[in-house]
């Protein structure tokens, strides 16, 4: 009787630990679409622009500096 | 509210973005100390001024070598001086990303990352300054289309084919402009007996240093000490010659994007011919060099607007974005 118990109770963990499993592994999916998605669009030259127009105010600035030339 | 910000920690020159703001400091990696006291005299262009130019109590220093940390105190000072001077104070602690050679190890990363955090960051992440600069320089690397950057800087070169996001094939080596420097101070010591300064040696590769003859060329006066009578000594340079001394360096520089154009997928290949290869870093800037690449390669090479500050620029805007770039930090795909 508890022998069947016991196996009852392990069957019910795995049939659960399996179920989770596969419905962790059908989220994943679509969310990983969902981040390249948006590390591409936040790669776009619109997303982009406002960035490289900061650049701008210190481009000038900097004209007139001595000229290090290197990073 | 602390503003997040990204730092390009080369082996020459470290910049500062700050989130909304864009650049806000642009200074040498050098700093001076006191070597009796360890105290900080001097950090950035002041300290620059001091190289070669020290009594012997002070020592002016590029903490980083190759662009991985030769002195991992030094530099975490570095960077704590360099955050308290744009703002950063023990209340207010932002998310710094870190631009860093792509072929730094395992240690040299924890070494950058530790520095960092002990130096005031909340949180610290690393990008390959290739992709930083791919994204800087404003290719399109969000389109399934091949972009090939050469970014050359102080202490390494590295190449790079980004396509949709991601770097498809790289190649780095340890070779920059400060070896150009080191090989000019070499040839003038050994053929002309001279011993100059890694200023003087930098000042006669952006006068008349080139990868490939170029039109206007004129000789330089070099002064140094001369190494038999310890004199004060001026000779006369050629363009020749510093070409020839800097052969070795230029030519392990095209090796590498050599290597990289041949490991890359032949479906991007093609595009490289349509598109050229970018050419960033102070190193690019060399006279003669988007040439000799492109005679060698036989790939259009062409250069960003902004060479100096397209790998800050790059890391700037992931920090603008940190949600939805967080994905390309060094370790975060792998």
């Amino acid at each position: 009787m508890i022998t069947a118990v016991i196996i009852a109770v392990f069957v019910v963990g795995v049939v659960a630990a399996a179920l989770s499993a596969a419905a962790r592994r059908d989220r994943r999916a679509p969310d990983d679409i969902a981040s390249f998605r948006r590390q591409i669009d936040a790669l776009s030259p619109e997303a982009r622009r406002q960035t490289s127009d900061r650049m701008k105010p210190s481009e000038r600035s900097a004209s007139g500096d001595d000229g290090a030339d290197d990073t | 509210m602390a503003r997040d910000l990204a730092i390009d920690l080369g082996t020459a020159n470290t910049l500062v973005y700050m989130k909304g703001r864009g650049i806000v400091l642009n200074e040498p990696s050098v700093i001076a100390l006191n070597r009796q006291t360890g105290e900080v005299l001097a950090t950035g262009r002041e300290a620059w001024q001091m190289i070669g130019r020290t009594p012997g109590y002070i020592v002016a220093v590029r903490p980083l070598r190759g662009g991985a940390i030769t002195d991992f105190e030094i530099t975490e000072r570095m960077i704590r001086l360099l955050l308290q001077r744009v703002g950063v104070s023990r209340f207010t602690r932002p998310k710094v990303v870190i631009c860093v050679p792509s072929a730094i190890t395992e240690v040299e990363r924890r070494a950058v990352t530790d520095a960092a955090r002990r130096a005031g960051a909340a949180d610290a992440n690393l990008i390959e300054q290739p992709m930083a600069a791919a994204i800087g320089a404003d290719l399109p690397i969000d389109e399934p289309v091949g972009n090939m950057v050469i970014d050359i800087g102080g202490g390494t070169s590295e190449t790079a084919v980004i396509s949709l996001g991601g770097i498809v094939a790289l190649e780095a080596v340890r070779v920059g402009s400060f070896d150009i420097d080191a090989a000019i101070q070499n040839f003038v010591r050994r053929e002309h007996g001279i011993a100059i300064g890694e200023r003087t040696a930098e000042e006669i590769k952006v006068a008349i240093g080139s990868a490939d003859p170029t039109p206007d060329e004129h000789q330089a006066e070099v002064r140094g000490r001369d190494l038999m009578t310890g004199l004060p000594k001026t000779v006369l340079l050629t363009p020749e010659e510093v070409r020839y001394a800097i052969e070795d360096v230029v030519s392990s520089i095209v090796a590498s994007v050599i290597r990289c154009l041949s490991k890359a997928p032949p479906e991007l290949s093609q595009d490289f011919l349509v598109r050229g290869m970018f050419l960033v870093g102070g190193g690019g800037l060399l006279r003669g060099l988007a040439e000799r690449i492109e005679r060698e390669t036989e790939v259009p090479v062409r250069m960003s607007n902004v060479p100096l500050e397209a790998v800050v620029l790059g890391a700037g805007h992931v920090i603008e974005h940190y949600d939805a770039l967080k994905g390309m930090f060094m370790g975060a795909r792998r």
